[in-house]
């Protein structure tokens, strides 16, 4: 695949080593190869060009012809099932990996071997308990600790849908990755540790499984599953898990999770147990009648998808290609997709175009909203695409912002939020430094009547602004990010507080000031 | 700071002679010097003459020029700018060893004629490092630029910490002395995260590629052979200051280099914090492994001191006020222990306004209270500055709004009796 075939690579090839044979090579025009080696040398050809080599592929379909047919599939019409994502959640050490190991396990997604090497792995290891999870956590360092720190990206079908699993570290050092995670799901697993005072740890004050309850419902994930796991552990009691369904059920309602939505399932995630069929749980089967996991996963509705709005793609993952090009990964938050178009990366001036896109490990002509996509990008340099960029239709690019007024819920909190308060700003998978620069109201929480103009102390309605380089240096301009307010793309207008490693707030855009 | 010569009388007018040597020096005197000083540092000035023939001549005098302060300006050339951007290239990283030196730029119009310049004639002085400058104030020496003098030239403070800050793929540098933090560095490499299937090894060969760079970038950027460094710290959420140490220790025994080994062996401290930002410095100081050691310096001091505030703001909103207006009251009425005050708060170019921070500093310390002045080159006096850099924690609870209705009543009352007074005047008139 000889660059010097592409009409617009050879161009630019003949203009340079014209100038090169004029002084050096005297055979100018029979030195083709002299002159290939030449630009090697050079390092012309940096990695970002390779991929034109290829022509870019046409657009397949017009936009209107586009958009039927994503509708068609949508509604479930051409026999394909629906597509939901699920993020994982819970407090660290409840068996989010574990139980998700073993479901693909047994729906058959992990063959035979790959079992049998982790569990060979992990008892040499001497962490035989960890045997499940090894087939999410695959990073070294992961493996060793026991825990998972990022995101882990699997898919698994039931007879009914189709879900992408975002597997999330419960572990509170990593929330920004489980918060990334969270920002690309419909739906929300929460796995709880039945043991008794394991629970009790993680439901507490300080526990991640309120934090994550709350963090996933303000990211606008209204379905919850819960899965109290371990129930082996404590001789698969009724009562206990009873007790644990009736604490957790007053906090969903409360956080503003509808109960017609929750739904709970006793289930060991060690043993298999209830994860497909309940059939060999001798004891659980005793009491328990209901739904197996996978019966309710079956059941998650995806919510209705923006197709007809612009496109907006959030970067949670950037990697290269196996062959040539740049991949990045992340749901897309409104509008479709297809190969061959090209892209606005934001903030940036860069365009790209899609070579390929990927959804759950097949090659797609398009995606929409909803999808968790792997998109392959060419004619751009991968210095070009950060985490946390947005790709978007070049003549419809998304607002940049450095300072926005936003609606937010103060959580349960120690420090007061004032003007000037430090915070982390949280928006899909970027986090920035940013600051309160100014309390507007305070809000009545169930009416939305403002109660009080210009606070000090908590509030409700503010003004944040992105921290302008810090301390010493050259006073570096802020780098604004990609916002949207909540009522033009909902997705892209939700915004998390957290400050000194706590979530104090969430929130919603409603205006961006510059 | 070595300070040359002071002559200043009880009145406070008078002025001081200062030899600057260092940065922090630099920051010193951008803190003393305020709009309508009278300055007198060494100059170059091109001088153009014109001579019988109508050819003009220039050359370049060294000459010691006073001038009347209309601007100053303060730069710090820390970070070599391959900045906060998250997509900044690791090229960017190896750029050339900084010299940190900071810059303080004086303008204005020239107060004292010579034989080369006129009077009113404008010049920018650059003030160096080991130059003696000379400043005259002309409304006189106030307590607070007094103290700031002699604070600069305590002999030996130069308890340095150099801290890296460091996310997964990112790095912050710093170097915080007493009264400054300077980010000298940031490196942020690309690091794909976790995918399922293709991901891993490409995660784990940045990550290497991560601590080779940020390896170089440390040896640059750190003195670390500097006796005066007391501390090197890691800070960072999760366990990448556990990868990025033993990385560390594992490149600089691989290359043979005893001090650096010796170093790190000696002076690591590892600190949890909750962000891969510059910001969670104010984490790091308030931490007990470094509170432990550092305790008596000012940037600790601070950090604790803001760290306090914050609490009682959590504790008690009565007894943690801030903001000027409210904080003055809360003076008025004796009942400030501690005053968290920004050295921002000086530098008004309205000596009026400064005037007025002054006698509130003063009146505190008189009644015993404490007061805590901010370096605003800090992480902790900058999240002071935002919250409008003046702060004070009370001995006793009192309502803001409870004293804001005294003052309006005491204001009318005034009021009323002022019409009264003059009604009676008129009355008697």
């Amino acid at each position: 695949m000889s660059p010097v075939n592409t009409p617009s690579k050879a161009s630019k090839k003949a203009g340079i080593g014209a100038k090169k044979s004029g002084t050096m090579t005297p055979h100018g025009t029979g030195g083709l190869d002299a002159r290939l080696f030449d630009m090697a040398a050079l390092n012309l050809l940096s990695k970002g060009e390779e991929p034109i080599d290829e022509p870019p592929p046409k657009i397949a379909l017009e936009r209107g012809k586009l958009l039927q047919e994503v509708r068609k599939v949508l509604e479930g019409q051409g026999g394909d099932k629906k597509t939901v994502s699920l993020v994982v959640i819970g407090h660290v050490d409840a068996g989010k990996s574990t139980l998700m190991g073993r479901l693909l396990y047994e729906l058959g997604r992990v063959d035979e071997k790959t079992r049998v090497a982790n569990e060979r792995g992990s008892s040499k290891a001497g962490k035989s308990s960890f045997s499940w999870a090894w087939e999410l956590d695959g990073t070294i360092e992961e493996r060793e600790r026991g825990i998972t720190m990022d995101i882990a990206l699997q898919s698994l079908s039931t007879p009914q849908r189709q879900v992408t699993i975002l597997d999330a570290p419960g572990h509170k050092d990593f929330i920004p990755n489980m918060i990334s995670g969270a920002a690309q799901a419909d739906c929300a697993l929460l796995v709880v540790d039945a043991i008794t005072g394991e629970f009790e740890a993680g439901f507490d004050r300080g526990g991640q499984t309120r934090e994550h309850l709350l963090l996933v419902r303000s990211l606008g994930v209204s379905q919850v599953i819960v899965a109290v796991n371990k129930l082996d552990q404590v001789n698969w009691d009724p009562s206990r898990f009873e007790e644990i369904c009736g604490l957790l059920r007053a906090f969903l309602v409360q956080s503003g999770f509808p109960s017609s939505k929750t739904s709970f399932v006793p289930v060991s995630a060690m043993l298999g147990v209830n994860l497909v069929n309940n059939a060999d749980a001798s004891v659980l089967s005793k009491w328990y009648k209901g739904p197996t996991l996978v019966d309710l996963l079956d059941k998650l509705e995806p919510p209705t998808r923006e197709i007809t709005s612009p496109l907006r793609l959030p970067i949670s993952n950037v990697f290269k290609g196996q062959n040539s090009g740049t991949g990045v990964t992340g749901r897309i938050c409104g509008g479709v997709v297809q190969v061959g178009e090209r892209l606005r990366v934001l903030p940036g001036d860069e365009s790209a175009i899609v070579r390929l896109i990927d959804v759950e490990e097949q090659s797609v002509p398009w995606a929409a909203a909803g999808t968790n996509a792997a998109v392959y990008l060419t004619s751009i340099d991968p210095i070009h695409l950060s985490i946390g960029s947005v790709l978007c239709p070049p003549s419809d690019i998304v607002p940049l912002a450095t300072v926005f007024t936003a609606r937010i819920i103060v959580f349960d909190i120690q420090l007061p939020i004032t003007t000037g308060t430090s915070i982390e700003l949280f928006h899909h998978s970027r986090d920035v430094p940013a600051m309160i620069s100014k309390l507007i109201a305070t809000l009545d929480r169930a009416s939305g009547v403002v109660t009080k103009k210009n606070p000090r102390g908590t509030s409700a309605e503010v003004e944040i602004s992105l921290r302008v380089g810090t301390l010493s240096g050259p006073t570096l301009s802020t780098r604004p990010i990609p916002l949207e307010p909540f009522s033009v793309n909902k997705d892209m207008g939700r915004i998390l507080v957290r400050r000194g490693g706590e979530t104090i707030s969430a929130g919603i855009v409603l205006d961006i000031i510059s | 700071m070595k300070l040359i010569g002071k002559f200043v009388d009880k009145n406070g007018t008078g002025y001081v002679n200062l030899r600057p040597e260092d940065d922090e020096d630099m920051w010193h005197l951008y803190n003393i010097i305020q709009q309508g000083d009278l300055v007198r540092a060494p100059a170059i000035r091109r001088i153009q003459s014109v001579s019988a023939t109508g050819s003009t001549e220039s050359h370049r005098v060294k000459l010691n020029l006073t001038i009347q302060v209309s601007r100053v300006e303060f730069s710090s050339s820390g970070a070599p700018s391959s900045s906060a951007d998250q997509t900044s290239s690791p090229a960017g990283s190896s750029s050339a060893a900084p010299t940190t030196t900071s810059a303080l730029h004086i303008s204005g119009p020239v107060a004292s004629e010579n034989r080369h310049v006129k009077m009113g004639a404008f010049h920018t002085l650059d003030i160096e490092s080991n130059r003696d400058i000379r400043i005259e104030k002309v409304d006189g020496w106030d307590s607070v630029a007094l103290a700031r003098v002699e604070e600069a030239c305590v002999p030996g403070r130069g308890a340095e910490v150099g801290a890296v800050v460091c996310g997964e793929g990112t790095a912050a540098f710093c170097l915080l002395s007493q009264h400054m933090t300077l980010v000298t560095h940031r490196i942020s490499v690309p690091i794909p995260r976790k995918a399922s299937a293709p991901g891993t090894s490409q995660y784990e060969k940045a990550m290497a590629k991560f601590y080779a760079i940020l390896y170089e970038a440390f040896v640059r950027h750190i003195p670390y052979m500097s006796p005066s460094l007391r501390a090197i710290v890691f800070a960072s959420p999760g366990w990448v200051r556990e990868g990025v140490f033993n990385a560390m220790i594992t490149e600089a025994g691989r290359r043979g280099d005893k001090t650096l080994t010796k170093a790190l062996r000696e002076k690591t401290v590892k600190v949890h914090v909750s962000s891969a930002h510059v910001h969670s410095l104010v984490e790091v100081l308030k931490s007990p492994e470094i509170v432990a050691q550092l305790k008596e310096t000012k940037f600790a001091r601070e950090g604790i001191v803001l760290d306090k505030f914050f609490k009682m703001l959590g504790v008690d909103e009565m007894r943690a006020w801030y903001g000027p207006d409210h904080v003055r009251l809360a003076a008025d009425r004796g009942a400030i222990g501690t005053l968290l005050i920004s050295d921002e708060l000086f530098r008004a170019s309205d000596p009026k306004l400064r005037k007025t921070y002054v006698e509130l500093v003063e009146g505190v310390q008189q009644k015993g209270a404490e007061v805590v002045m901010f370096s605003s080159m800090h992480e902790s006096g900058q999240q002071l500055n935002q919250l409008t850099g003046i702060a004070a924690i009370l001995t006793f609870p009192l309502d803001v709004e409870v004293v804001e209705a005294e003052e309006r009543e005491a204001r009318e009352e005034e009021r009323r009796q002022q019409e009264t007074e003059t009604l009676d005047g008129g009355g008697v008139g």
